[in-house]
């Protein structure tokens, strides 16, 4: 309480302090924005009216006023202003936001053009796909262009990803979360916020969320969280259900509130093979400090002890082999096409760890069991054995063929496929199957 | 005498030709002359009836007189014989002695003609005089010009004639307009017409030798205060006003002045739209001390790459587009309605309601018409039943009204709905001043024709229950709290800035 009341009163000082550095023309300026804008953008004007901005006298030019410096500024019926806000712009008044957000991995999510998702776009795809696609939620470089009505270039502007890369050097987008021109905390903490980015078949975690029980206790309760209470700390102003906000980044009675969102993410889900999080320990820590909010901490560990294993089945049993496999193919020029993902085998590794294996590790981290097995291990394993493995086979390579052949007949994890079905089926019976997997539990 | 013309009428009633145009002659002058009379003694009193005696009889006695010559010709192929066998025949051999002054049969001729091109004269100059009535224009086309009728008869120019707007002065616009009238009457006939009409844009009269006969620039001085009344969707259909302090100002030089100032004197502003519809602007440009034109060019997909098919240069309708023939949008004419006390405000959630009731699509105007009267009568039926037991006099009167409403704005006969003719004074969406005045139209520095608020009027309330919002002291808790300040100053310094 004491420390939400400290935020509030630094963002009153921040504030005030903005109107004093004020010169006594603002009011003349801001005046005239909000006459015409009301008539020729009223939406915008209502959302802004009934918002907290409005609440604190925060108007359109106090954001969207600009310094001749400003790569991006221009003169607009007398004023100098700038479309874009940028991270730092929001910063004035929110600096413990802005820092938050420039550490974490979100305001990274514009540097991709690196990435085999940025490739793919550009060569499978094309640029405006890589445009309206990847950058309008990973963010794109905006340009300057001096002929554009607002100086940003049209190829670059709109967009609202949350980690684009802005002319003054600032990474990110508030609004990405923050919803222009109402930026309703309630907006902000619901799902649908996130589920702009967040589906679909390369990372469901919507649909996961949806599926689970949290999301099923937030779509009965929905109207009873106090979603759009200034203050909002589980356990105390709600209790029904999490949202994506809740456990990520929102306050519990013991954590504040936290714009990182990866604050209390210990396992790196997205890569081909998953790997503990730096300093995963406090992370997994901060997490469970939600989750024991609303369950014992029994429980919680129960569910980190499923989950860990889970992951590791999928390291190991699939990505790893599957990873190895590429390594050889790749290491032993063994393909046709000298470009990437010009060959199918490339394709099916990519689905593999890219799509389905991230399903099933995002299905079991927010307690997904569809996604977990069906959507997720079940095509893992699918694609693996009959996708994966007849393409390596196909390019009949004597080293990658002993690692298959050594994979199949070595690995316990792999054995069954050569093993009587009745034989599997009795093993099952007795355990011995499990006992392979024994070692994923440790 | 009389037996004398009986004679002669006898004699040119030859043939069936003959008889036919003596009958048609003679009864149309004789029922002109009587309703003429009648007219004059005030028993005729319809406008109606001027079609009648000042088109129709008298195209009958020309036709009859056409009839005559054409009788006698078929008489003389037929027989065989002669035209003075013919005249001694049929008019006896005394009727064609020579005499003083000429025979008797061509003094008779003589004198019935100068009767007829007399009474022609007389009649074509009532007839001209009564095709430039309003009566004439709204009525005589009744179907096609009904429209327009109804329109031009609610306006503020219901009392100037429609050809001092539409027809110019001399020969050659009355030639020319009646020659247009002939198309019109062939269009209606064979059905040509586009539906709904095109606006007439092109062939209208130069603003110059029409609206500024009474409105000449000179008078558009100084500001001037317009309230505009609306009324909310509440259930008190709660008032709120929208007061401009208008700058109307023609302005002298150029940059200065206010609205007028586009068509003052000094000032040339020019334009191409698309199509020449006058609605999407291709560019405009205004003329610089220098002689050259300085060029803003919309950047909208609509207009980029679009050809000029002409240039117009702006006068008063290129603004005042709909300064007569005003088509109403339905929630202006229900708050209209509201204002002047015909539509009562008590019931609840009357304005909301009214508008549900008249802008609903309806297949026709039978439809439209029991549509209305449905949706009042269920709406307070099904959510105020005592009131609608109550108050069934002001129900229906609240129908009647609505009713006129549509019918005096939408005409399904001629593809007429709500915003078909779309009015191009001030600005509903990005109409009217906003066809230039916005960020898209841009000159070769991407400077944009400015679209502030401001340059065109000061806003002294804008849909709030007190008239004078703006006037009064700045509520500091309010988050319009600097748009109130800024509006505050802006008009006192405009207003200032006006004087000499």
């Amino acid at each position: 309480m004491k420390h939400i009341t400290g935020v509030v009163l630094l963002m009153l000082t921040f504030a005030l302090l903005a109107h004093a550095d004020s010169n006594p023309t603002d009011a003349q300026v801001s005046g005239k924005c909000m006459t015409c804008h009301k008539e020729k953008s009223a939406g915008l004007y209502q959302q802004w009216f009934m918002s907290a901005h409005a609440m604190h006298k925060v108007t359109c030019i106090d954001c969207h006023g600009a310094r001749q410096e400003d790569k991006d500024a221009f003169m607009h019926e007398g004023g100098l202003i700038a479309t874009l806000v940028t991270p730092k712009d929001c910063g004035a008044c929110h600096p413990k936001e802005q820092t938050e957000v420039e550490n974490s991995y979100h305001a990274h999510a514009g540097e991709i053009l690196e990435s085999a998702d940025a490739y793919l776009a550009h060569v499978a795809g094309g640029e405006p796909v890589a445009i309206m696609g990847c950058e309008s939620c990973h963010g794109g470089k905006v340009e300057i262009d001096h002929n554009s009505p607002n100086r940003l270039s049209p190829k670059s502007w709109p967009n609202a990803g949350i980690g684009r890369l802005n002319p003054d050097g600032s990474k990110g987008s508030c609004n990405a979360c923050h919803t222009r021109h109402s930026f309703s905390v309630a907006q902000a903490r619901k799902p649908e916020a996130c589920s702009k980015c967040h589906l679909g078949p390369d990372h469901p975690q919507k649909e996961v969320y949806e599926e689970s029980k949290h999301g099923n206790a937030y779509y009965t309760h929905m109207d009873e969280m106090s979603i759009d209470s200034d203050r909002w700390i589980v356990g105390v102003d709600y209790f029904e259900a999490p949202t994506c906000a809740t456990c990520h980044m929102s306050a519990t009675i013991g954590t504040p509130v936290t714009h990182d969102v990866g604050r209390r993410i210990s396992w790196t889900l997205r890569p081909p093979v998953s790997k503990f999080k730096d300093d995963w320990e406090t992370k997994r820590a901060d997490m469970k400090a939600v989750c024991n909010t609303c369950h014992s901490s029994t429980f919680a560990d129960g569910h980190y002890y499923q989950l860990d294993a889970l992951v590791k089945l999928y390291n190991e049993k699939f990505a790893k082999p599957a990873t190895e496999i590429m390594r050889i193919v790749k290491e032993r020029n063994l393909l046709e096409s000298p470009a990437s993902f010009g060959n199918k085998i490339e394709w099916v590794y990519w689905e593999l760890w890219h799509h389905e294996g991230r399903r099933a590790r995002h299905g079991a981290a927010m307690m997904g069991p569809d996604y977990t097995w069906w959507h997720g291990i079940y095509d893992v394993a699918q694609h693996f054995y009959f996708k994966l493995l007849p393409e390596a086979r196909k390019i009949n390579d004597p080293e990658l063929n002993a690692y298959i052949d050594g994979l199949i007949t070595d690995d316990p994890m792999h054995a069954w496929l050569s093993t009587p079905t009745g034989e599997l089926k009795e093993k099952i019976r007795s355990g011995e199957i499990q006992e392979i997997y024994k070692a994923l539990f440790e | 005498m009389f037996g004398r013309y009986l004679n002669f009428v006898r004699g040119v009633a030859t043939n069936w030709w003959g008889r036919l145009g003596v009958i048609l002659t003679t009864s149309s002058f004789v029922c002109m002359v009587v309703m003429e009379l009648a007219r004059l003694v005030g028993l005729i009193t319809s406008s109606y009836a001027g079609l009648v005696s000042y088109m129709v009889f008298p195209a009958l006695f020309i036709l009859g007189l056409l009839l005559i010559p054409i009788g006698w010709r078929r008489l003389r192929k037929q027989t065989g014989k002669s035209s003075r066998e013919l005249r001694e025949s049929k008019f006896g051999k005394e009727f064609g002695v020579a005499s003083f002054g000429g025979s008797r049969l061509f003094r008779t001729v003589a004198v019935l003609s100068v009767v007829n091109i007399v009474f022609l004269l007389i009649v074509s100059s009532r007839m001209f005089a009564f095709m430039d009535t309003a009566e004439f224009c709204g009525t005589a086309c009744h179907s096609v010009m009904n429209p327009e009728w109804v329109t031009y008869q609610q306006s503020p120019h219901a009392r100037v004639d429609c050809v001092q707007c539409h027809v110019g002065e001399g020969a050659e616009a009355l030639v020319d307009s009646k020659l247009n009238g002939l198309w019109q009457i062939a269009s209606v006939t064979f059905d040509l017409l586009e539906r709904p009409i095109p606006t007439p844009v092109h062939q209208l009269r130069p603003a110059r030798q029409t609206c500024e006969k009474c409105h000449w620039p000179d008078k558009f001085y100084g500001h001037r205060l317009k309230t505009i009344t609306r009324y909310g969707h509440d259930s008190a259909s709660i008032r709120l006003y929208t007061t401009l302090s208008l700058k109307v100002d023609a302005g002298t030089i150029q940059r200065r002045g206010g609205i007028h100032w586009h068509i003052a004197q000094e000032n040339e502003v020019r334009y191409a739209s698309v199509e020449d519809k006058r609605e999407k602007i291709i560019w405009a440009e205004v003329l610089r001390p220098d002689g050259s034109y300085h060029r803003y060019t919309s950047t909208d997909d609509a207009a980029i790459g679009r050809d000029a098919l002409s240039v117009r240069t702006m006068d008063c309708v290129d603004c005042h587009n709909r300064a007569t023939h005003i088509y109403e949008l339905p929630d202006r004419a229900i708050d209209d309605r509201i204002q002047k006390g015909v539509l009562d405000r008590s019931l609840p959630f009357l304005k909301r309601e009214a508008l549900h009731a008249v802008s609903a699509g309806y297949v026709s105007r039978e439809a439209a018409m029991e549509g209305i009267a449905n949706h009042i009568h269920g709406f307070y039926q099904r959510h105020y039943p005592d009131l609608a037991r109550s108050r069934v006099m002001t129900l229906d009167s609240v129908i009647t009204v609505l009713q006129g409403i549509y019918n005096r704005n939408i005409h399904p006969g001629m593809k007429i709905e709500w915003r078909t003719y779309p009015s191009h004074i001030g600005h509903v969406g990005e109409g009217g001043c906003f066809r230039c005045h916005n960020p898209r139209m841009v000159d070769e520095n991407r400077s944009a024709i400015s679209s502030d608020c401001a340059l065109c009027h000061s806003m002294l309330s804008n849909g709030h229950d007190d008239p004078f919002q703006y006037l009064r002291p700045a509520d500091t808790l309010s988050p319009d709290y600097q748009m109130h300040l800024y509006l505050q100053q802006e008009f006192m310094t405009s207003s200032k800035s006006n004087g000499p």
